[in-house]
């Protein structure tokens, strides 16, 4: 590694350990906002920000196929990155993305909701996984999706390129943990849903903008946002005075 | 060199100052939305209890025809409903809520003695809309208490504790107590 480039790197991280410094609070407010919201159970949930916990169930019979794997879900996410070089670097350039999905009822013990998972922060784990390259095609259902789109997993000369093709998705029956808006489900009108669970749906507040479905439970949402509170302020407050120290030892300022 | 290790130590103060504060505005503003959870929560409760009050009359309405020698069962429901209606204060709408359970629970049992009663569509419907906001207003009951619980350890624990002191949140959130009466079984005499 050049001297140069220690410079460099020292000035990215001064400012990443600023970034994750302020992120940090983010995640200890979202964090102490999931402590002191009580899990209200579905058949009394009223309007305003809720938590519940329950069971993801097609709504109105009504179901998505994920994009890349076709699996039938009720939300999914997605990402295509390509292997690019360009001189001596070499990056994962995102080149697709996104994410869809539709109204679907959330089942405990007492009733049932709708959600509309559109808008969400989803925090939910990789559920497929591949990568392209020489010699390996990727699978039927991901050729597809690259046709439909316009777009190919060979580059010059019909090599294959080196490509990862990741999917998160929500299937029926995943067991989630949601944070959002109860309110009037704007399809129907009022007091008319064929269920009585219709009428109400949970979405992204206009006011509380705040929308978390995790298909973790609540205690290992919140171990997890308590890792990355500590990790951001303490990891980025010290990240920060290490690579200042680094820049000003470059400029002989140590 | 001493510039740049001031530089260093200004930088440490900066943030750890940073810190300090926004870590006081978090707690500062999670005591606000707390107290103010506490609020809507009783809000909730209060919406379900003036609901399954409204339906009352309509209740002893329906079973008073059948009922005409339990005279003390529907009295007592009566009196309740008008303990709930002159009550102001959350500790005295808990009060004739309970009452108010209490009296639904010994005319739904003593109805098992009617069948005609059990059978007339008006009482069931009337019984299942009752018994549905019994059951939501167990489940507020419940959130409610897991509210003030929340707010309660809050304004004890360190550091919160210093910063609910300074804007005045020493006095604990009430809980919402079940009656003792309405714990017993009823009794229904055959």
């Amino acid at each position: 590694m050049a001297e140069g480039d220690i410079f460099v790197y020292a000035i990215v991280g001064f400012f990443a350990g600023l970034y994750f410094f302020y992120k940090g609070f983010g995640w200890l407010n979202r964090k102490r906002l999931i402590e002191n919201t009580p899990t209200s159970k579905i058949r009394s949930i009223a309007m305003g920000l809720v938590e519940v916990y329950g069971e993801a169930l097609p709504a109105f019979g009504k179901i998505l196929k994920s994009p890349l794997s076709a699996k039938d879900c009720v939300y999914y996410k997605y990402k295509i990155e390509e292997y690019r070089r360009a001189g001596k670097h070499s990056t994962w350039v995102t080149v697709k993305e996104g994410a869809e999905g539709i109204p679907f009822f959330l089942r405990d013990e007492t009733g049932a909701v709708l959600v509309d998972p559109n808008g969400c922060d989803a925090d939910i784990p990789q559920d497929f996984q591949f990568q392209s390259g020489t010699n390996k095609d990727p699978p039927a259902s991901i050729r597809q999706f690259l046709a439909k789109n316009d777009m190919s997993f060979e580059g010059f000369l019909g090599i294959n390129k080196t490509m990862k093709y990741a999917e998160y998705y929500i299937a029926p029956k995943d067991k989630l943990f949601i944070m959002g808006n109860a309110g009037d489900n704007p399809y129907v009108e009022e007091a008319t849903g064929t269920e009585n669970a219709a009428d109400i749906m949970i979405q992204k507040g206009d006011k509380n903008k705040f929308y978390y479905i995790s298909d973790r439970s609540e205690k290992k949402v919140l171990k997890d946002l308590g890792t990355k509170t500590f990790l951001g302020i303490y990891g980025g407050a010290a990240l920060t005075v290490i690579c200042l120290a680094v820049m000003l030892g470059y400029l002989g300022m140590l | 060199m001493a510039f740049g290790l001031e530089l260093i130590f200004l930088t440490i103060i900066v943030l750890a100052v940073l810190g300090i504060a926004a870590y006081i505005v978090s707690i500062y503003n999670g005591l606000v939305r707390l107290k103010n959870d506490i609020k809507k929560a009783w809000a909730n409760i209060d919406v379900l209890l003036k609901q399954r009050s409204d339906e009352l009359p309509k209740l002893i309405e329906s079973v008073k025809g059948y009922m005409k020698h339990e005279r003390e069962v529907l009295t007592s429901l009566t009196k309740a409903r008008t303990e709930f209606l002159k009550a102001k204060s959350m500790s005295e709408k808990a009060a004739a809520d309970g009452m108010i359970s209490q009296a639904l629970k010994s005319i739904f049992a003593v109805a098992e003695n009617y069948p005609q009663l059990k059978a007339s569509e008006n009482f069931i419907q009337l019984q299942n809309r009752i018994s549905g906001l019994e059951n939501e207003l167990a489940d507020r009951r419940e959130f409610y208490n897991d509210s003030a619980n929340e707010f309660n350890i809050r304004i004890e624990s360190f550091p919160d504790t210093i910063i609910a002191g300074m804007m005045g949140l020493r006095q604990p959130a009430e809980m919402f107590k079940v009656a003792e009466e309405e714990k017993k079984d009823v009794e229904v005499k055959f």
